[in-house]
């Protein structure tokens, strides 16, 4: 068995999207407030995973908190607003901004990244917040996207966070989707498409963000016929909507129907 | 705010975690907070488990109501599995065991029908002023080739309290049904979960037997709204939420399509 800390770590890890303070006051109520103590780096984690975004004092455009922007003691820096802020993975929470320059041979690149993506994910995302950053001592570029779409009134949640690395001209990465439905019950969706694909190395930003739309169309698509499938499928396989006589069973009759329809003795599974 | 209950409290986060992790989380709960293990393995209905019944050599469903330590009594045989130790477990009466038979036959007709496969279990037990008792359907498809494991658990909980000549159920009934998908341009996909759904019900009885075919109405009724809400939910409402999410044509065009379309509208309409 897992420690009680690792226990309530998992707990914080497995929070739906637009959750986690649900998540936290709850393991408060059970396991106490000095529960939360231990949860540190748990959160640290589940916001640098899961793309949080946090609006800055004095700005209203969300920045993203990631391993990928991260400058050390709960510190990060955003490019396109010039900034760097602490962070609070306990509330969520950004303070002591400070201006932060953006110092890397391919500044220019991830400006037009930044810029080509912007474009692109207006067009297909309501509501998304971008980041790109220099990484691997600048031989790397990281390019993140998340998208979310909270609607508690309605009892679901949604989030879609696109990562990639591009780096000679290889763009590798994932995407994940995370669906919460929980409405009388508490249905998961969750996705996990790893994705590759080659570039020339001086590819322009343009070329980036294109490959990075034509990724993300096709999987939209994929997962769309994926439901389909599903469906008609695994679902239907599970349990009949009706008998196959399409009429529902008379009751009283019930022991009349082994003899008359031959059916199997229970014992195959 | 308020102080919550710690019960409720771990109901809430049930509701929230992984529902694939149920059972762990159940577990680890329990764990750190041991005063409320008892409560909530009363409570949350988590995928069932299957035993063998070495009288009969059928399969059988395992839960809460037909626990007794860690011996769990066979429908079939009326018999533990592990044999109990410490002497003999609390029995249903002779007319409750009756009626179990009879709904064990029933069901067992119903999962051929419905499930085509599968194991079905019934298991009742004596209350004050009738009986009460739980229906568990199971039936998992294993991945082949691609794909990922298939199950569904159906947890139906009553409660039949006899009046003159009609009776009073009491229905919930929990469907736990988890999907998933594997695939080379697909990657992984889980889609998992449970629903619950409560009804009450009066209906005429005339003999034990009309409480097997009532029962059995109220399930197979329940069963089809709740395949029916599951279908809505896990294909039809998630994948429009991942359409909240990102769509596919451009919100721009969309937005220009609707405009145009408002605007040959309010033109029809003058």
């Amino acid at each position: 068995m897992p420690s009680n800390s690792e226990a309530l770590a998992s707990f914080v890890e497995s929070a739906p999207p637009g959750e986690l303070s649900n998540v936290t006051n709850a393991i408060k109520t059970i396991a106490g407030d000095s529960s939360l103590q231990s949860l540190g780096p748990a959160l640290e984690r589940y916001n640098e995973e899961q793309f949080t975004t946090v609006t800055l004092p004095g700005s209203s455009q969300p920045v993203v908190v990631s391993s990928y922007n991260s400058l050390g003691d709960g510190r990060y820096f955003d490019v396109e607003s010039q900034s760097s802020f602490a962070f609070d993975h306990n509330t969520q929470k950004a303070s002591a901004v400070q201006s932060y320059a953006l110092e890397s041979k391919n500044a220019d690149l991830i400006k037009s990244i930044l810029k080509s993506l912007s474009t692109h994910s207006n067009e297909h995302y309501p509501s998304s917040s971008l980041g790109v950053y220099p990484i691997e001592n600048d031989g790397a570029i990281a390019i993140l996207l998340v998208a979310n779409k909270y609607s508690p009134n309605n009892f679901w949640n949604g989030r879609w966070r696109s990562q990639y690395t591009f780096s000679s001209g290889q763009l590798t990465g994932s995407i994940h989707v995370d669906v919460h439905y929980y409405e009388d019950g508490n249905v998961r969706l969750l996705t996990d498409k790893p994705v590759s694909a080659s570039l020339s190395s001086s590819a322009s930003a343009s070329e980036i963000v294109r490959q990075i739309a034509s990724i993300e169309r096709k999987y939209q698509e994929d997962l769309n016929k994926a439901f389909g499938s599903l469906s008609e499928g695994a679902f239907k396989g599970l349990r009949r909507q009706l008998p196959i006589t399409r009429q529902k069973i008379e009751w009283e009759k019930i022991s009349g129907y082994r003899l008359g329809q031959d059916i199997g003795g229970g014992r195959a599974r | 705010m308020a102080s919550a209950d710690p019960f409720d409290s771990a109901l809430d986060l049930l509701r929230r975690l992984n529902p694939k992790d149920t059972s762990r989380n159940v577990s680890l709960l329990c764990q750190i907070a041991p005063s409320l293990t008892e409560d909530l393995l009363e409570s949350v209905d988590v995928p069932l488990s299957v035993k063998r019944c070495s009288k009969t050599g059928r399969d059988f469903l395992c839960c809460d109501y037909n626990r007794d330590g860690d011996s769990w009594r066979s429908p079939w045989s009326n018999e533990f599995e592990p044999a109990l130790e410490d002497g003999e477990a609390v029995m249903s009466s002779e007319r409750v065991r009756k009626m179990e038979v009879k709904a064990n036959d029933a069901f067992d007709v119903y999962r051929e029908l419905y499930f085509e496969g599968g194991i079905s279990s019934v298991y009742l037990w004596d209350v004050d002023d009738g009986f009460a008792g739980c229906v568990l359907l199971k039936k998992s498809v294993s991945p082949g080739g691609k794909g990922k494991a298939a199950s569904w658990d159906s947890i139906h909980v009553f409660e039949a309290l006899d009046r003159a000549r009609t009776a009073h159920y009491k229905l919930t009934s929990t469907v736990i049904l988890n999907l998933g998908t594997e695939a080379e341009a697909l990657g992984s996909m889980d889609l998992s979960g449970n629903m619950v759904r409560q009804i009450e019900q009066d209906m005429p009885v005339e003999d034990d037997g009309s409480h097997v075919a009532n029962i059995g109405r109220m399930v197979e009724d329940m069963e089809y709204k709740m395949r029916n809400l599951l279908q809505e939910v896990y294909f039809g409402k998630a994948r429009d939420i991942v359409g909240d999410l990102r769509s596919i044509p451009s919100i721009k065009e969309t937005e220009k399509d609707k405009a145009t379309h408002r605007e040959m509208i309010s033109k029809m309409a003058r």
